[in-house]
């Protein structure tokens, strides 16, 4: 850990009772990045989040946010922080102006009013609204704007857009990534792969309670498996493509159409194709849910 | 903590005014009614009717002997049967203050802001504490204006009193209820318990008048340090500083118990003792 890092966890383990959520989560955010928090429901992502923010206590580990320990300044580590929660529960009798004006004084009325109406504008949010008239999708609204607000630091995000339709699903990924240009640092937790594709720099994929996986989410989808399509000109004998290292046949319909699925680099095999008649080469990165599902199904063999 | 204190006190003001007037046109009421009630001949139709009713019930609206002395009538106008109906009010209150709200998942959102734990929890019950206090000024109100048109001898000030005893006794069974709500899993759990401390304790208390047997164990309930109308002729401060010990006692332990437990959200309950279960102590995780 460095002085720079902005979430640093080392060892987290957080129980329960007898139920142990997380058994040693090990993390390092960078200032700057997004990063996103993979992993299916109960897998241990709100607990982490919830620990980083002092709500829960751990029972063992270290955390630093911002450089500080949560426990110890639990304040300066929230005043430097937008928190939006999994499931957003705020004051129904009270309208999204009075929410928010409430909200703002317990951080000092350090929020820009402006600032909030321009938000409020982007996500098409009606301010004079009372939060009980309020859909699930508009509530979450309330919570995207409260956690952005003050321009924090960091932005602890979980499930950020969770309930939206997808055009406001899309205008929240691009309030995170305009934070994020504003020189924030984006920690969000999503099962919604393809938004954690879309924005996120790197990936953390959690798995009951551990951190499995960190890397860029590019060299995540880059040196997974892939999959090639492969047309001849004229019919070949494609079993041989079997014997490549790292390569197998998913599908082949004929001798002149088939599927193949490459593990690794796709060198051996461009270097075997240049034998044969080829007439068209596709290949294919899966996608990051595959990638997530693999985790999985990986996990699963081991129970 | 100004903010907390300022948005949980505007929370109240609906309960301020309904239960302060509600009970200030009580006390109206039964001030002008009081010169009626102690003239001779009414005073004696009156008796003759206490005294057709079986002493077990009459004994719940205070000491029916004291009934036409200003502190007698006032316990049984109002004093005798107020701690049970406001201390409802104030139990559920207290119970939804912290452990309401993280219940319903708010506090996970409020504690992600700026505010310690400590501000946030003397924000409220400061808040609550001065919803109470108007409670109780308004009702005062409704008792003293009108004084000037009977002929109980008693000043403003001596009026005063009894509310102060009420104010230690619904402090008591307020800070009681925030400290189980923080050693019980729910809400539910808390307002359940104190509530049957309350309401055992006044039955206890009232029966005790009766029966000789139930005056040795008396003492141990709250209700008993209760003076309610006399306190208008002989205030006893020892029992309204022992009220008020226990509920600063309350209050600290309910703290000490939020600061150190984890905030739940659904799901997350259980028979665990908060204080066992929340932050380890500082060494135990490395805070290197």
């Amino acid at each position: 850990m460095n002085d720079e890092t902005a979430i640093y966890a080392e060892n987290l383990v957080k129980s329960y009772g007898r139920f142990e959520a997380l058994h040693g989560v090990n993390l390092e955010v960078d200032p700057g990045e997004i990063f996103g928090f993979l992993g299916p429901n109960g897998a241990g992502k709100t607990t982490t989040i919830r620990c980083l923010l002092d709500l829960i206590r751990p029972n063992g580990g270290k955390v630093r946010v911002l450089g500080l320990d949560p426990q110890k300044d639990p304040v300066q580590v929230r005043s430097r922080t937008g928190y939006l929660p999994g499931e957003l529960h705020i004051e129904d009798n009270m309208t999204v102006e009075s929410t928010l004006h409430y909200l703002n004084s317990l951080r000092g009325n350090k929020a820009d009013w402006n600032y909030i109406q321009h938000l409020a504008a982007q996500i098409n949010l009606d301010l004079k609204t009372k939060v009980k008239n309020l859909s699930k999708g508009n509530k979450q609204k309330v919570g995207v704007i409260q956690a952005l607000m003050h321009r924090p630091e960091l932005l602890l995000l979980d499930e950020p857009t969770f309930g939206l339709d997808p055009l406001v699903q899309h205008e929240v990924l691009n309030l995170i990534a305009e934070a994020r240009s504003g020189g924030a640092t984006v920690f969000f937790s999503s099962h919604i792969l393809s938004e954690v594709q879309e924005i996120a720099d790197r990936v953390g994929i959690i798995r009951s309670g551990i951190v499995v996986e960190v890397a860029q989410t590019e060299s995540l989808i880059n040196r997974a498996l892939r999959r090639a399509h492969i047309r001849f000109k004229q019919p070949v004998e494609v079993q041989s493509l079997a014997n490549i290292s790292g390569v197998s046949i998913l599908s082949q319909s004929d001798n002149q159409n088939v599927t193949l699925q490459v593990e690794g680099d796709m060198d051996n095999l461009i270097k075997a194709l240049a034998t044969f008649p080829v007439l068209d080469f596709e290949t294919e990165h899966p996608s990051l849910e595959e990638i997530f599902l693999a985790y999985y199904r990986e996990d699963r063999s081991l129970l | 903590m100004i903010a907390v204190f300022r948005h949980s006190l505007t929370r109240y003001i609906g309960q301020i005014l309904g239960w302060g007037i509600a009970l200030a046109l009580l006390g109206i009421y039964g001030m002008l009614l009081y010169d009626t009630l102690v003239e001779p001949q009414a005073q004696q139709q009156f008796e003759q009717l206490i005294s057709s009713y079986p002493p077990e019930l009459m004994t719940f609206f205070g000491d029916m002997s004291q009934m036409f002395t200003p502190g007698g009538y006032l316990d049984t106008l109002f004093f005798s049967y107020i701690p049970i109906i406001v201390g409802i009010f104030v139990i559920i209150s207290c119970a939804g203050l912290l452990a309401g709200d993280e219940e319903k998942g708010i506090l996970d959102l409020i504690l992600a802001h700026p505010i310690s734990r400590v501000k946030l929890f003397y924000g409220r019950v400061g808040a609550f504490t001065i919803a109470v206090i108007a409670i109780l000024f308004i009702t005062w109100l409704g008792f003293v204006l009108p004084l000037p048109r009977t002929s109980m001898n008693a000043t403003a000030w001596e009026f005063i009193l009894p509310f102060l005893s009420l104010f230690s006794l619904l402090m008591f069974f307020g800070r009681l209820t925030i400290l189980l709500s923080m050693l019980l899993p729910s809400q539910q759990w808390a307002t359940m318990t104190s509530g049957l401390i309350l309401v055992a304790s006044y039955f206890l208390t009232s029966l005790a008048r009766l029966s000789e047997k139930l005056k040795p164990i008396e003492k141990y309930f709250p209700m008993h340090y209760y003076q309610g109308g006399k306190a208008l002729t002989d205030m006893n401060w020892g029992w309204f500083g022992l009220l008020f010990g226990f509920s600063v006692l309350f209050t600290l332990l309910a703290l000490w118990l939020f600061e150190r437990r984890d905030i739940r959200v659904s799901g997350e309950a259980g028979w665990h003792i908060a204080a066992f279960r929340g932050r380890k102590p500082v060494g135990s995780v490395n805070h290197s």
